[in-house]
């Protein structure tokens, strides 16, 4: 057979085709050769078998001989070699160094013939006649001899005393000098029992140790390894098996098995969590009982302590009542800008004197006082004046006085003279320390975003005065809530005036009483209606109340600022402030007030007009636009 | 006075003594990385900087010779490609140290400058193996992501051996000696066979070169690091 794996290469360019026709003239030979002889054996040709080098350093070839039994070639076989060396073959084949050290049918070529990273070619000629050819590289026939000197040591034996690990050591190859790192060599251990027959293979390792797991003490086992060069993939040959025999088992260590004490772990946990439970369930016991015997709702107005029915505090109760009364309580709920300011007031006994109305009357001047004045403190009293809650707002003020009051008792000192109340004051000043308006502490009024009125200390006292003054309940008049109109003027305005009930015991000490009483007996008399007459002499009265009075509403629906002058006014007029508020109790939402500066009257839109009308209408019948002329300015 | 006087000084004049007997027998010790006096970048030990060139050597070859089987599997079952396999590689006109007397024998500037010379020879074929092998239909994973790895390990040990070399023969800066690679044309041929013997025998090549440097390397380290006593 041709061996065809360097035809072109490996041999020179001259004899290349000499060898080839040299090569067939052979295979014909030796084929017709065989076909006489008949009964041979086809293929006798000697042939490479494996060339291998142990050590990267030496390498050797062996072939079969080929040679059938009897018949012995005359003509010896010879190996030929070539190598190429700086991109150049060399032009001769040579003949192998050492037919001998290798053994029968073998070349074997020293270090000095050796070249790694070389292609050698070689030949095997049987008389004369190229057998067989082979071309390769010495680092790719790497085959390194088996390790030596095994050996194994007990690493450890388990507590079952079953099993034990051992571990197994050994020494490279002699031959190969992986000290210097020329060669580098991967090892193979294979172990089994000594009576079974397969063998069990673990992975290739680098080092020269290697750990056994898991042998059983009572069994005998058998321990190789081989090695190969690193990168490569042929092994070499197994190294002398290794007996291990390991020590008997200890007689005790098979009648404890250590279990688990899953029994014990359970019983733990069990009582361990009932622990838990218990705890849990004793410092949430509130929360467990109101979610297993959830209490039964209770009648509860919002915003009252049930503390306070128990404890009979019923003023309290009624002054909560007051605030959150018909008139949008949600306002002050569900607002979230509206806060609820705290009111210390330790006697409550004359709130429950008066009707709501009383108080808001009672308190009105002081409202105003109050808007015109407050104090620059955080009571809440700005809550007030929010523009939307007119109504409310006289609720409000009833707290907001209620502050003033309680927290300013003391301010009230010094106060500028301008409504002669100062023995009222002082008379009432116990007394109102339990205005209405004060509620337990758990209400707060308060408005964050309103704009402080501009305050003056002095006013402010004297509004407290006047508060004071008017919030004895006795002075208050029991007056509707509702303005009436009490004329119109040609304008087309409205003037308003108090309700049926007269604000009696009203007793400002500079404003004409007489008519006051008068307007209000006229009232009460022409509950229906009133003239213009009536209206006018009320009207005249209260000059700039009124227009004080009108300026505060405004005050109310607007966010504006109060300035001293106005509040000069105010103060001035503080003692009509009463008539006059109470005379055009501002209609709720659907009028707006004008300010005019002629004290006749409140005068009114033309476009809330018609209302006032059919009001002045039936209380009054009938005005001549005279009447009216003279009202109005 | 006098006497304590003079024992106080001769007392000192002899922990003076000790101490430098001390400096100057710390300094003969033989086990002194290799420093030549004057060497300006002497901060890594030559130990050190060998163990690391090794380490990477190693792993190079390791990496060739994976891709090479993997390509062999691959690719070249059933073309014959081995007969061909002993063509020339491009660093053959480098002549290197052909077996391990050899490379004993050889002083070790010139081998490290050998070294030096195949590993810069290798940075253009490598640069363009990664690119062709990407352009390959259905590119292997395996051999495009070696080879990539390759091409960088290999730069690190062209600059982890200028270290060396610079530490153990400093000063002496030669050319920058290197075969030229002129393979690309067959690695970009359209006929197939052609184009991937070339890449057989490029990886073959690869392979072969790996594995001188790593022993050289090795040998080197056995010798300068440990001086032959490995």
């Amino acid at each position: 057979m041709i061996n065809d794996m360097c035809d072109s290469a490996c041999a020179p360019e001259g004899p290349t085709g000499m060898d080839l026709w040299q090569l067939l003239l052979t295979l014909a030979v030796a084929g017709s050769g065989s076909a006489f002889s008949g009964s041979e054996d086809s293929s006798e040709k000697p042939k490479f078998t494996k060339c291998r080098s142990p050590e990267l350093e030496t390498f050797s070839c062996h072939w079969t001989d080929g040679v059938r039994h009897g018949l012995k070639n005359a003509g010896s076989v010879q190996l030929f070699y070539i190598r190429r060396s700086t991109q150049e073959w060399t032009q001769e084949w040579k003949e192998c160094p050492d037919y001998v050290s290798a053994g029968e049918n073998s070349c074997y070529f020293n270090s000095s013939y050796t070249s790694i990273w070389i292609p050698y070619c070689i030949k095997l000629t049987s008389n004369g006649g190229t057998v067989d050819q082979k071309c390769f590289s010495v680092e790719e026939i790497v085959q390194p001899d088996p390790p030596i000197g095994l050996n194994w040591t007990l690493l450890n034996i388990s507590l079952t005393g079953i099993h034990a690990d051992i571990q197994v050591r050994w020494e490279p190859p002699p031959n190969a000098d992986v000290q210097k790192g020329w060669i580098v060599l991967k090892y193979e251990l294979q172990y089994k029992e000594v009576n079974e027959s397969q063998w069990k293979m673990m992975d290739p390792v680098l080092s020269t140790s290697v750990p056994v797991y898991s042998l059983r003490l009572d069994k005998e086992y058998e321990v190789r390894v081989r090695s190969r060069q690193r990168n490569s993939e042929k092994y070499g040959e197994f190294s002398e098996v290794l007996y291990v025999t390991l020590p008997q088992m200890s007689p005790f260590a098979c009648e404890e098995d250590f279990q688990f004490p899953w029994f014990l772990i359970i019983i733990f946990g069990i009582f361990g969590l009932t622990m838990i439970l218990f705890l849990f369930i004793f410092s949430k016991q509130q929360r467990i009982k109101m979610l297993i015997l959830p209490p039964v709702p209770v009648p509860k107005i919002k915003g009252i302590d049930p503390d306070l029915l128990k404890e009979g505090k019923l003023e309290e109760v009624n002054t909560i009542l007051a605030i959150h009364d018909n008139y949008k309580p949600e306002f002050y709920n569900d607002d979230s800008w509206v806060e609820f300011i705290e009111l210390d007031i330790d006697d409550l006994d004359e709130k429950t004197e008066g009707s709501d109305t009383d108080r808001l009357l009672s308190n009105d001047h002081e409202k105003s006082l109050n808007i015109l004045g407050a104090k620059d403190d955080d009571s809440g009293r700005t809550s007030c004046y929010e523009p939307d809650i007119l109504e409310t707002d006289f609720n409000a003020s009833d707290v907001c006085d209620g502050t003033s009051e309680v927290a300013q008792p003391q301010r009230l000192k010094g106060e500028v003279d301008l409504l002669c109340l100062d023995q009222k004051n002082q008379n009432n000043s116990p007394s109102t320390d339990t205005t209405p308006t004060t509620q337990q502490p758990s209400i707060i009024l308060a408005k964050e975003n309103k704009p402080r009125p501009l305050l003056i200390s002095g006013t402010e006292s004297t509004q407290q005065a006047a508060h004071t003054q008017l919030s004895n309940p006795s002075s208050l008049a029991n007056i509707d809530f509702y303005a009436q109109v009490s004329d119109i003027t040609p304008a087309g305005s409205v003037v308003l005036s108090p309700g049926q009930k007269n604000k009696a015991g009203i007793s400002p000490c500079d404003m004409p009483p007489e008519v006051a009483s008068l307007c209000q007996a006229n009232f009460i008399m022409d509950n229906a209606y009133f003239c213009e007459a009536d209206a006018k002499k009320c009207i005249t009265v209260a000059p700039h109340v009124e227009a004080e009075s009108r300026v505060e509403p405004s005050f109310n629906q607007e966010d504006i600022y109060i300035t001293t002058e106005s509040l000069t006014t105010t103060a001035g007029q503080s003692g009509t402030t009463e008539r006059a508020v109470s005379s055009e109790m501002p209609v709720p939402d659907y009028t707006s007030i004008h300010i005019i500066q002629s004290p006749r009257g409140l005068v009114l839109n033309a476009t809330a007009l018609p209302l006032p009308d059919k009001e002045f209408l039936s209380s009054c019948g009938y005005v001549s636009t005279d009447q009216l002329n003279k009202i109005m300015p | 006075m006098d006497n304590k006087g003079w024992s106080l000084k001769a007392g000192s004049l002899l922990l003076l003594l000790l101490l430098v007997s001390d400096l100057l027998l710390c300094q003969s010790v033989a086990s002194l990385p290799i420093c030549p006096s004057g060497a300006v970048n002497c901060q890594v030990s030559l130990r050190d900087l060998f163990d690391r060139a090794v380490i990477l050597s190693h792993y190079i070859h390791n990496l060739s010779s994976e891709m090479f089987n993997e390509f062999d599997k691959r690719y070249a079952q059933g073309r014959g490609f081995i007969t061909k396999a002993i063509n020339s590689c491009h660093t053959s006109s480098l002549s290197t140290p052909e077996d391990k007397e050899q490379a004993q024998q050889i002083h070790h500037e010139d081998l490290l400058n050998l070294i030096l010379r195949v590993l810069r020879s290798w940075n253009d074929p490598l640069y363009h193996l990664v690119t062709e092998v990407r352009g390959m239909q259905e590119a292997p994973d395996a051999i495009l992501s070696r080879a990539i790895e390759i091409e960088e390990q290999n730069r690190r040990l062209l600059e982890g051996m200028e270290k060396i070399v610079g530490q153990v023969h400093p000063g002496i800066r030669e050319n920058e000696v290197y075969s030229v690679w002129s393979g690309l044309p067959s690695l970009q041929m359209a006929d197939e066979d052609t184009r991937l013997f070339a890449f057989y025998n490029l990886l073959h090549c690869l392979r072969r070169d790996s594995h001188k440097i790593d022993n050289y390397l090795k040998l080197l380290k056995c010798r300068i690091v440990y001086d032959s006593n490995c």
